[in-house]
């Protein structure tokens, strides 16, 4: 509608038809690509995601739980990670670069950077809210040790897990796409890298439709897996 | 098998010793806020074994406070507790605990809160699973074994969290004014539930409340609390028959002379504030000029 309205061109403003026309063209086989570019892209992007948010969900888990038990740990870092939050995940693509060189290991290096921060402090928040009495009846019925943290802790934090998984994911996705972006040189080609050709080509129904494939994909992960655990945990808690 | 049955196998053999001999021995314990409040002070409480005593005491007197060092959660600044001769070491399953928010893992189910403890002890599956049985059976829910925490009425959740506590066979029952936030069907239907229990297991038992009628109504031997600091202000032997019927001439006797103690100690230090709960008359406490031979005096 606005373009017509307007008056713009179909390369600059490109009407629900086009975004609609690029996305069957991608799942075609393209010269420039490769292979069907609409199926490609994801895979690739998604094969990215589930190595890199592991490493993230390993790092993050790692940290947030030290933070939330050495308190001198978290007035250090507490404040640093926070800090570091606020920076767009895309910052860090100059440091992966330079570090990592152009090649897999800086996406990942991007993604992790981008959302391993938020798990730690997700999970730090989430831990410091489990009622003390489940503290002291775990302490009561013998569960000392690794046992408390194991039987107690751990399966006590389970709300507050689900969600830094949940919005550590969202982070996750975020970085990773703004880091293929720029990662164009890399050998595998994921959703960024079509975002990117889409530009390189001047076609703005195609840049659209790479956008709308990795909003489907963000809310449907969001939604059908993190969504549902949340909810069958906050069932089984008795919450919400 | 009837319920009796179980619960005699929940219970200490005979031929073991007496366990459950706990005393508190000058017991003093201070916080620090504004100034330096001392909470408890020289608390001393000798509970023999099997025997059930209940602490009552205005709001402040630091009866939960006291509960909290029994049950070793918190170290007294001076004094010790002693269960059966020996000093006790931080939190264990010896001296279970009844909290006032019963305390469950919402994670878990009925049946696997009670079997918790044993599965810390190292119980074999099948040891687990007769012994949560029979604690079932106990407290009657056997019928909700599978049922989630946050299923389970108010009343269900405090007969669980008692369930957890017995299936350990502590030597010591330690309870938080375990009924105060339950309706005043639950609380009598809880009382007469309780003192079964007792009857049958004949475990000691430290029982903490505001409410003078549940004081009355299980125990053998009363503590009355002074609050600002927390003192012993009197002790009350109550040589009624168990199980003890609501209403009775010489409950109500009682229960009148607890009430007074309470009143006054709470006139003494113009507690304002705590005092409403203590003057609001729980039964209509008749007291006739009949004179029943108990609790008067020690």
């Amino acid at each position: 509608m606005a373009y017509r309205l307007v008056g713009w061109p179909e390369y600059v403003f490109p009407a629900p038809g086009h975004v609609i026309r690029s996305l069957v063209e991608m799942m075609d086989v393209s010269v420039f690509t490769g292979g069907r570019p609409l199926l490609i892209g994801p895979a690739v992007s998604i094969a990215r995601l589930i190595v890199g948010f592991a490493i993230s969900i390993a790092l993050g888990g790692i940290l947030g739980l030290l933070i939330w038990r050495w308190e001198e740990l978290d007035k250090l870092l507490g404040p640093l990670f926070l800090g570091l939050q606020t920076l767009p995940s895309v910052c860090w693509v100059p440091l992966a670069i330079l570090t990592m060189g152009l090649n897999e290991r800086g996406i990942l290096f991007v993604l992790v950077m981008g959302s391993f921060f938020a798990i730690a402090i997700a999970l730090r928040d989430g831990l410091r809210t489990i009622p003390p009495i489940y503290r002291q009846a775990g302490l009561m019925l013998g569960a000392r040790g690794w046992r408390m943290y194991r039987y107690v802790l751990l399966p006590a934090s389970l709300p507050a897990m689900v969600g830094a998984l949940r919005q550590g994911f969202s982070f996750a996705w975020r970085s990773l796409m703004g880091g293929e972006l720029f990662f164009t040189a890399v050998k595998h080609h994921g959703l960024g890298y079509l975002l990117h050709l889409g530009r390189e080509d001047v076609n703005a129904a195609r840049v659209v439709a790479v956008m709308v494939v990795m909003v489907a994909i963000g809310m449907a992960a969001d939604r059908w897996a993190f969504g549902v655990l949340q909810q069958r945990v906050q069932a089984r808690f008795g919450l919400g | 098998m009837s319920a009796t049955d179980s619960a005699s196998r929940l219970a200490p053999p005979a031929a073991r010793p007496a366990v459950g001999h706990l005393s508190l021995r000058h017991i003093t314990k201070r916080f620090e806020g504004n100034g330096t409040i001392a909470v408890l002070d020289d608390v001393d409480i000798d509970v023999k074994s099997g025997e059930f005593v209940v602490v009552v005491g205005p709001s402040g007197c630091g009866k939960t406070t006291l509960l909290n060092i029994a049950a070793g959660m918190l170290a007294p600044d001076q004094g010790q507790v002693l269960l059966d001769g020996r000093p006790i070491d931080g939190p264990g399953p010896d001296r279970a605990v009844v909290f006032q928010d019963h305390g469950l893992f919402p994670w878990l189910n009925v049946s696997q809160n009670i079997s918790f403890g044993l599965r810390m002890a190292g119980a074999t599956r099948a040891q687990r699973d007769a012994r949560v049985e029979e604690a079932l059976r106990m407290v009657h829910l056997v019928g909700s074994a599978r049922k989630l925490v946050h299923e389970l009425s108010g009343g269900m959740r405090q007969r669980v969290a008692i369930a957890r506590a017995l299936v350990m066979d502590p030597a010591v029952l330690l309870m938080d004014e375990p009924f105060a936030a339950l309706d005043a069907q639950n609380r009598t239907l809880l009382h007469q539930q309780l003192q079964e229990l007792w009857l049958q297991t004949r475990k000691t038992i430290l029982f903490v409340t505001h409410s003078v009628g549940e004081a009355v109504r299980l125990a053998d031997r009363i503590i009355v609390m002074s609050a600002h600091p927390g003192r012993i202000r009197r002790e009350i032997p109550v040589d009624l028959p168990h199980p003890r019927l609501l209403d009775s001439p010489a409950m109500n006797e009682l229960v009148h002379l607890v009430r007074k103690e309470i009143e006054e100690e709470v006139n003494r230090v113009h507690a304002a504030q705590s005092a409403e709960d203590f003057w609001k008359p729980q039964t209509p406490a008749p007291v006739g000029d009949h004179t029943v031979g108990m609790g008067d005096g020690i």
